[in-house]
């Protein structure tokens, strides 16, 4: 075993090059800007193409560009830059294009505290751009999670032809702990297979082929027909297409896997949590166990699709449900869309760029657990 | 068609024919002196992109058999800028808007043109948004028409030719619809050009600028691109709007992106590019 | 998993330009090289300069679930601003090194945490750059406190640090560490005075 001390962003950058990603795109912002640097400095001597854009808008633009060109595409970015990304994270959904978009999440909005960490980007990277479309969101909290889930990202962003999103925050992006990483692959390549003439080029089953190969292609992000060519005005073939590959990637076990179940075996009071949070949620899950209360915890590797079953299932059981995260409530809407009543659902929230402390959490859930939540929220605002 | 001595049927989609342009646009002259270049030029469809903005403009790679992608609102040149590092074999041509380019998009404009990237960039300047139905746009001439300048425009406007000029492009021409003999040239040699090339071509927009302005349609228009540019056709004084030069502004050699991007990487013991 | 009662949390804080960052990462892998589970996270300002920065460890033998630290067992500090920021709060029983040059407040240690004042920056000053003062700090924590090993410090000062720095900061860990050595063995861990 070959310890390393490694911090979460650089750990993304090793994870995209073991991901055979070839190509970066950015533009510096805290706390992202560690993964642009490190892909400045690992891609050129791998032969891999790094950019630094003018903006976030061309960042997302050039990623986009790349993959069509056929480079494993990635760009990494914090809310502000995310915000300017949206338009473009649209295009790559509708024109079915595999890439990866990490957002380090800090507190907001706007400027708001740039080093400070924040989860409040949970709905931005579901409903941020216009239209529907198909989102995939993973997280991590821990140093290995963040090397984790960047392959994983590029492998479902591939699997699925859409943009992945991997939302850390401020202090997992910064955070350093000891890891024994792979060394990343030789670079390599990445070879397609021309289609036949006329095969379709965009629907839920078409094959990704990027431009230079075969035939000439046509992608835009008008609604579009198999051909993509604009389809007589109308607009099923895209809106269908969109509805099966959000269908195909919510039943794909790889996104189910992403959920970490931490002592939730014989848990009734259940904490949902990710990222940052997680990690409390996780030593006050310890605090709780200690005291007497069968405590489990959900770090949510994935938010969106959001892992209604796996919440639901977690739930059966529980008497209460405490939703820990740094926001104003976006996690805890879908959390009590999936508990669905099968429990009471007590938000521990804070968005004010601090953390939520394992205390904090156990007397929390504490309360939520003998019913008493009402007053351990008076509890905490008396603190 | 007239006929021109190449075959440039293999460069257009006729089947995606008749165009989303009104009668008399000057969009589908672009287009064919386009497909006559890269006739002229030899390159097989396959190894040319043509990558539009959003406007009537941006609809070109509709139009032609190359692979083609159609972006969003002034971003082409980002788009085109990631897929010409990440496959610098193709030939990158991009067709934008006077609004596209230099109004939502002049950003990535000034920095294309400062890395010197190996793009072609086809501005279609009307000196009008088309496609959202005749507003002002950064190239509306001081005291020209439009929806939101009804009583002439009290703005002065950009010249594309000055700015690229000062960004860094290695290559930059003007010319109209008008100039049918020089419009395909001109694309034949910023294509051939190893590095950021800007030809703009000054083009009727009947439906909005010819009729606001009273120009009239195509054929007036046409005359009134022959009268409002100087250098080539000597234009005339007292005209109620004025008028553009036009020619080759810059022809020069300097280190193109991808290739200093190359050498970069070679530093590092990096191979960067196609094989 | 966790529990926080085996576990060592440590708080290092100045202010931008001191090296706080650097001094965490090299305490983490120094904790890294005597095999013990460790997780660093930082904070800092706005600007890289100036303003308060921290960096936050905890030092444990089982895996680490919470790695910020709330109050710390032991804390350097190196500067004012980062005093005031961060510098309250250590944990009863806990350790709080601080240069000399540092005014500090009673109630720092009004929980029974140890003050223990030395001249930090002096000596890195002596050595020939106060930028050692970070390194200098680091040794006299270790030294006080045995967090570290003596041997995983130096390791990981060596490894963390550009090469033309390399003896000015092997000289600033072991004069550190004799500093810490020093207060251990007199004794000066009194209230600050
Ligand atoms: C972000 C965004 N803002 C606004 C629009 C609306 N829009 C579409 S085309 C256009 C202007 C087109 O003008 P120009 O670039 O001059 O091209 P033309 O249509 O004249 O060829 C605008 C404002 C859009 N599509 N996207
Ligand atoms: S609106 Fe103007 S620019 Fe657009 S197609 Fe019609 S004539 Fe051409």
């Amino acid at each position: 075993m070959a310890l390393r001390l490694v911090m979460g962003n650089e750990a993304v950058a090793q994870g995209a090059l073991a991901a055979g990603c070839d190509f970066f795109a950015g533009y510096p912002i805290t706390p992202a800007t560690e993964i642009l640097e490190e892909m400045a400095r690992l891609l050129p001597p791998r032969g891999g193409v790094f950019l630094q854009m003018e903006d976030e808008l061309g960042a997302m633009a050039a990623v986009i560009g790349a993959a069509w060109g056929g480079a494993r595409a990635m760009t990494a970015t914090s809310g502000p830059g995310f915000t300017l990304m949206q338009e473009h994270i649209g295009y790559a959904a509708i024109t079915q294009t595999p890439c990866v978009v990490v957002d380090a999440q800090r507190s907001g909005p706007s400027t708001g505290q740039p080093t400070l960490p924040s989860q409040g980007d949970v709905m931005q990277a579901r409903f941020g751009t216009h239209g529907d479309r198909p989102a995939l969101a993973l997280t991590a909290s821990s140093v290995r999670g963040a090397y984790d889930r960047t392959r994983l990202a590029f492998t479902l962003a591939e699997r699925h032809r859409l943009p992945a999103v991997l939302l850390l925050d401020a202090v997992v992006s910064h955070m350093r702990e000891p890891v024994d990483l792979p060394p990343p692959p030789p670079p390599a390549r990445r070879t397609f297979a021309a289609l036949p003439s006329g095969a379709p080029r965009f629907g839920p089953r078409a094959p990704f082929v990027p431009f230079g190969v075969g035939e000439p292609t046509v992608v835009t992000g008008l609604a579009h027909g198999p051909t993509g060519a604009t389809g007589g005005g109308s607009g099923a073939f895209t809106a269908d297409t969109l509805r099966a590959v959000g269908e195909a990637l919510a039943a794909d076990p790889d996104v189910a896997a992403a959920v970490e179940a931490y002592r939730t075996e014989d848990a009734d009071l259940l904490l949902v949590a990710f990222g940052i949070t997680a990690r409390a949620a996780r030593e006050a899950v310890d605090r709780l166990r200690r005291e007497g209360t069968r405590a489990g915890l959900l770090d949510l590797g994935v938010l969106w699709p959001f892992p209604a079953a796996a919440v639901a299932q977690a739930a059966e059981r529980a008497r209460a449900v405490v939703v820990a995260e740094l926001n104003l409530g976006q996690l805890t809407l879908a959390v009590e869309a999936a508990v669905a009543g099968r429990a009471p659902v007590y938000p521990l929230l804070r968005a004010d760029g601090g953390l939520l402390e394992p205390e904090a959490i156990s007397r929390f859930a504490q309360g939520a657990a003998t019913g008493e939540a009402r007053a351990a929220k008076e509890a905490m605002a008396g603190a | 068609m007239p006929r021109l001595g190449v075959d440039v049927d293999c460069y257009l989609k006729t089947e995606a024919l008749p165009t989303v342009w009104c009668p008399g646009c000057g969009n589908g002259t672009v287009v064919q002196a386009l497909a006559l270049a890269l006739a002229r030029l030899g390159r097989p469809p396959e190894e040319v992109a043509v990558v539009g903005g959003i406007g009537c403009s941006g609809r070109t790679p509709f139009y032609v058999r190359t692979h083609a992608m159609h972006t969003t609102h002034g971003r082409a040149l980002a788009f085109a800028t990631g897929l010409k590092l990440a496959r610098p074999s193709l030939t990158v041509v991009v067709a934008t808007g006077d609004g596209d380019l230099l109004a939502i998009g002049t950003n990535h404009f000034l920095h294309a043109a400062r890395r010197n990237v190996d793009l072609t960039v086809l501005l279609f300047n009307n000196g009008i948004y088309g496609m959202t139905g005749g507003q002002m746009a950064p190239t509306t001439p001081e005291g020209g028409r439009t929806t939101t300048s009804l009583a002439g425009s009290a703005e002065r406007p950009f010249d594309a030719v000055e700015l690229a000029m000062a960004a860094g492009a290695t290559y930059v021409a003007r010319t109209t619809t008008f100039d049918m003999q020089e419009l395909p040239l001109r694309i034949e040699e910023a294509i051939r050009h190893p590095g950021f090339a800007l030809v703009e071509v000054i083009t009727q927009c009947p439906t909005y600028f010819g009729r606001l302005n009273r120009i009239g349609e195509a054929p007036e228009m046409l005359l009134w691109e022959r009268d409002h540019t100087e250098d080539l056709h000597g234009a005339g004084e007292g005209l109620a709007l004025p008028a553009l030069t036009t020619g080759v502004f810059r022809q020069e050699r300097r280190t193109e992106y991808t290739e200093a991007y190359r050498a970069l990487c070679a530093a590092r013991g990096g191979r960067y590019g196609d094989e | 998993m966790t529990s926080e009662r085996d576990a060592v949390r440590i708080r290092l804080t100045g202010r931008g330009g001191q090296g706080i960052m650097l001094a965490g990462a090299i305490l983490a892998e120094a904790a890294m090289r005597d095999e013990r589970y460790v997780t660093e996270t930082q904070e800092y300002g706005p600007e890289a300069r100036l303003g308060a920065t921290k960096a936050d460890l905890v030092v444990a033998n089982r895996p680490i679930a919470f790695p910020d630290v709330v109050r710390p067992d032991l804390l350097l500090c190196l500067s004012r601003p980062g005093y005031l920021k961060y510098g309250r709060g250590v944990a009863p029983g806990g350790l709080m090194v601080v240069d000399d040059r540092i005014a500090v407040e009673e109630d720092t240690t009004a929980e029974g945490a140890a003050v223990v004042r030395l001249p930090l920056r002096r000596t890195a000053r002596e050595l020939g750059d106060e930028i050692a003062t970070n390194i200098v700090g680091l040794g006299a924590l270790a030294a006080l406190s045995d967090v570290v090993s003596e041997q995983a410090l130096a390791a990981a000062v060596a490894a963390r640090t550009k090469p033309e720095f390399a003896d000015l900061n092997a000289r600033a860990v072991a004069a550190g560490l004799a500093l810490g050595r020093e207060a251990r063995r007199g004794g000066r861990s009194a209230a600050a005075s």
